[in-house]
């Protein structure tokens, strides 16, 4: 790949560019250190007219010691007069949505350090072959990607890491986790986008693996001799990927100054923990819809948007572990003053079914257009059964110094 | 992320200022002459660099440089702007499609880091764009008929007869009360601009400081937005500039906003 590219694109040196960051939180419940992390950011790119290449790796050092390398993207373009080509591993975004995922199922999440993560650096790349067919403004994209990526969960450990709650002492067995790339186990993306005067639009559609794996569960029970009643002894966990369908769009237009946003996805024989005696591994299979509206507007000189999410397990079963609708919220203010060296800003996961939060106000000064610094904290409040109540002992206040190059 | 929110081309700018070489021996209303300011020929298509100077009152400069490329297509006009620095900015690009029409631009943002192509509010004409002292409105076109224009008198500017003209607006939630600004007589070219503030104090004052004639178009060149009230200012250098290349209009797409120039 770096030869292709080094001999299409004149030999010239390949453009660096990057940061350095450090980024330290402190834990308001004890104190602690939430999170000491040192970041650095590296990307070499070279462009030429026929082919493009580009290598994203990136370092994060953890407390002391504790070292982690990635290698975000490495990938090569290949231009044509109507369509593109791009090989190897990329990260690839989709939908109008902003912090939510909804058709933006190409590229897996890292959700180690739960949502907190800039959403730049959450996504996970993909080992993938991008076809891009252009007609005026509109794009058919198709993708192949021979090597499934799962979700990154946090390890146990992790302050983020929450310990399922079983009735029964677990074992694990993960003989049926991993996907052997080949054909058959392919993943296949398709997407046709327009954009255009009145809307931009977006139509999906993908045949991939849930990124999540479905718990399949068996239980083991013993008799108590004296009253002759099963006993649960144990529980055998397999997590296993199945095969997700799936199908929505998202768009996006501009009324009276105010842009309107929009994305759903149906998805095909999801997979949900129930509670019904007649599911013997503890699952089943439902249809799913998740869905998203939101609108991004100013008031005089600072931004807001805000988004309502709901998502709903369809001919929906009450022995399912989930609620069969869950409703969430987003909403941002954004104030940028002194000539746009200092940036306040509010976001906000506002959980309305579980009546909690993750609350997340900063702000940011720029000292010269490399150097900046950002005082922010993460507050998570309301229920503790709740995806961001969970949480509640994480509320955090935190630095990052970050220079640019 | 800063705020990278624009309005049409820097050279949208050159045009409001602008400049008809035509002269008459007539007795023109203010209108009149606006209305050659802002008629002037443009050329089909338009390239440049542009480097753009923030200098805060102790003297200390933040540079932003820009790769742009307008197009006149008929009833619309499109442009694109590749953000080359400074490095957090790298790569951002914007598109913007300003009709002839009534009807609102169309303005899109290309974010690499979240690689996501945004569809932006173009009613924010109030802002100032990427921290400069120039705002989105005083970047894009006006409308001769947004404001109502005065022939005030005529002085020597700079060397040069000029006319000065008073332009008001009739949006009374304009951000400035009014306009003043000096026309060359020779060439109707702008020469100087102040614009008052809603208290009708002086706020900013454009001094256009150099201009070229480029495949029969002048274009400016250099020119300086001062802050009085503030005692900071922004300076805008074109360099590079070709007009009329012909290049095709398949650069206004979202597929060009991603891959860049």
């Amino acid at each position: 790949m770096l030869l292709i590219a080094s001999h299409y694109t004149k030999a010239q040196n390949p453009d660096i560019s990057g940061f350095a960051r450090t980024y330290e939180g402190i834990l308001f419940d004890n104190g602690n250190f939430g999170i000491m992390q040192q970041t650095l950011n590296l990307n070499f790119e070279q462009m030429g007219d026929k082919v493009a290449f580009k290598a994203n790796p990136m370092v994060y050092l953890y407390n002391a010691d504790s070292l982690d390398f990635r290698m975000r993207e490495l990938y090569l373009d290949l231009y044509f007069d109507n369509f593109d080509i791009r090989i190897g591993k990329q990260q690839v975004v989709w939908g109008k949505a902003d912090g939510v995922f909804i058709t933006d199922v190409v590229s897996p999440l890292n959700l180690s350090e739960f949502l907190l993560p800039d959403f730049d650096e959450i996504r996970k790349g993909v080992v993938a072959t991008k076809l891009n067919y252009y007609v005026g403004n509109s794009t058919l994209e198709a993708i192949w990607i021979p090597v499934f990526t799962p979700t990154e969960k946090p390890p146990p450990g992790s302050i983020w890491y929450i310990q399922p709650d079983f009735p029964a002492p677990p074992a694990w067995d993960f003989s049926l986790e991993t996907i052997t790339p080949g054909l058959e186990t392919s993943e296949i993306f398709l997407k046709y986008t327009a954009l255009t005067s009145a809307i931009d639009f977006e139509l999906m559609g993908a045949y991939t693996w849930d990124d999540n794996p479905t718990l399949h569960v068996q239980k083991e029970f013993s008799v108590d001799p004296n009253t002759m009643q099963p006993i649960l002894e144990g529980l055998n966990i397999t997590p296993e990927h199945h095969r997700l369908a799936i199908g929505g769009g998202s768009l996006s237009s501009e009324i009276k100054g105010v842009i309107l946003r929009g994305e759903a996805a149906y998805y095909n024989g999801k997979y949900f923990l129930t509670e019904d005696p007649l599911q013997p591994d503890g699952n089943i299979q439902k249809d799913y819809l998740h869905y998203l509206v939101g609108l991004d507007f100013n008031l005089g000189p600072v931004k807001l948007s805000s988004q309502f999410i709901q998502q709903t397990i369809l001919n929906y079963d009450s022995n399912i572990l989930n609620e069969k609708t869950e409703n969430t919220m987003t909403f941002l203010a954004r104030y940028d003053m002194l000539r746009e060296t200092l940036h306040l800003e509010l976001f906000s996961y506002i959980g309305l079914t579980n009546e909690d939060a993750l609350i997340r106000p900063k702000i940011t000064y720029d000292f010269d257009d490399s150097f900046s610094i950002l005082f922010g904290s993460n507050i998570f409040a309301g229920d503790e059964k709740g995806r961001f109540g969970q949480y509640g002992d994480n509320s955090m206040a935190y630095l990052k110094i970050k220079y640019s190059f | 992320m800063k705020n990278l929110q624009i309005t049409t081309a820097i050279i949208a700018m050159i045009i409001a200022i602008g400049f008809s070489p035509e002269v008459t021996g007539q007795i023109l209303t203010g209108k009149q002459i606006i209305e050659k300011v802002y008629n002037r020929p443009a050329g089909d298509d338009q390239t440049s660099d542009l480097t753009m100077t923030l200098i805060n009152k102790s003297g200390a400069q933040r540079v932003r440089k820009i790769k742009q490329f307008t197009k006149d297509l008929g009833d619309v006009e499109k442009s694109i702007m590749f953000f080359l620095s400074p490095a957090d900015v790298k790569n951002t690009s914007f598109m913007s499609w300003s009709y002839d029409s009534d009807q609102s631009d169309d303005q899109w943002i290309y974010l690499p880091a979240l690689k996501k192509t945004k569809r932006i509010s173009s009613h924010s004409k109030n802002d100032y764009f990427m921290g400069s002292d120039f705002t989105y409105d005083d970047l894009g076109d006006r409308k001769l008929e947004a404001d109502t224009h005065k022939l005030l008198r005529e002085e020597t500017m700079d060397g040069k007869e000029c006319y000065v003209i008073e332009s008001v607006s009739k949006d009374e939630d304009y951000m400035y009360f009014k306009t003043l600004v000096w026309v060359d007589k020779s060439n109707f070219l702008g020469v100087q601009k102040e614009f008052y503030d809603e208290d009708e104090d002086l706020l900013k004052i454009l001094t256009i400081k150099e201009v070229e004639k480029i495949s029969g178009i002048w274009v400016i060149i250099n020119s300086e937005m001062k802050n009085v009230q503030k005692n900071h200012k922004t300076t805008i250098i074109l360099s590079n500039i070709q007009i009329n290349t012909g290049f095709a209009a398949s650069k206004f797409t979202e597929r060009m906003m991603m891959r860049g120039m």
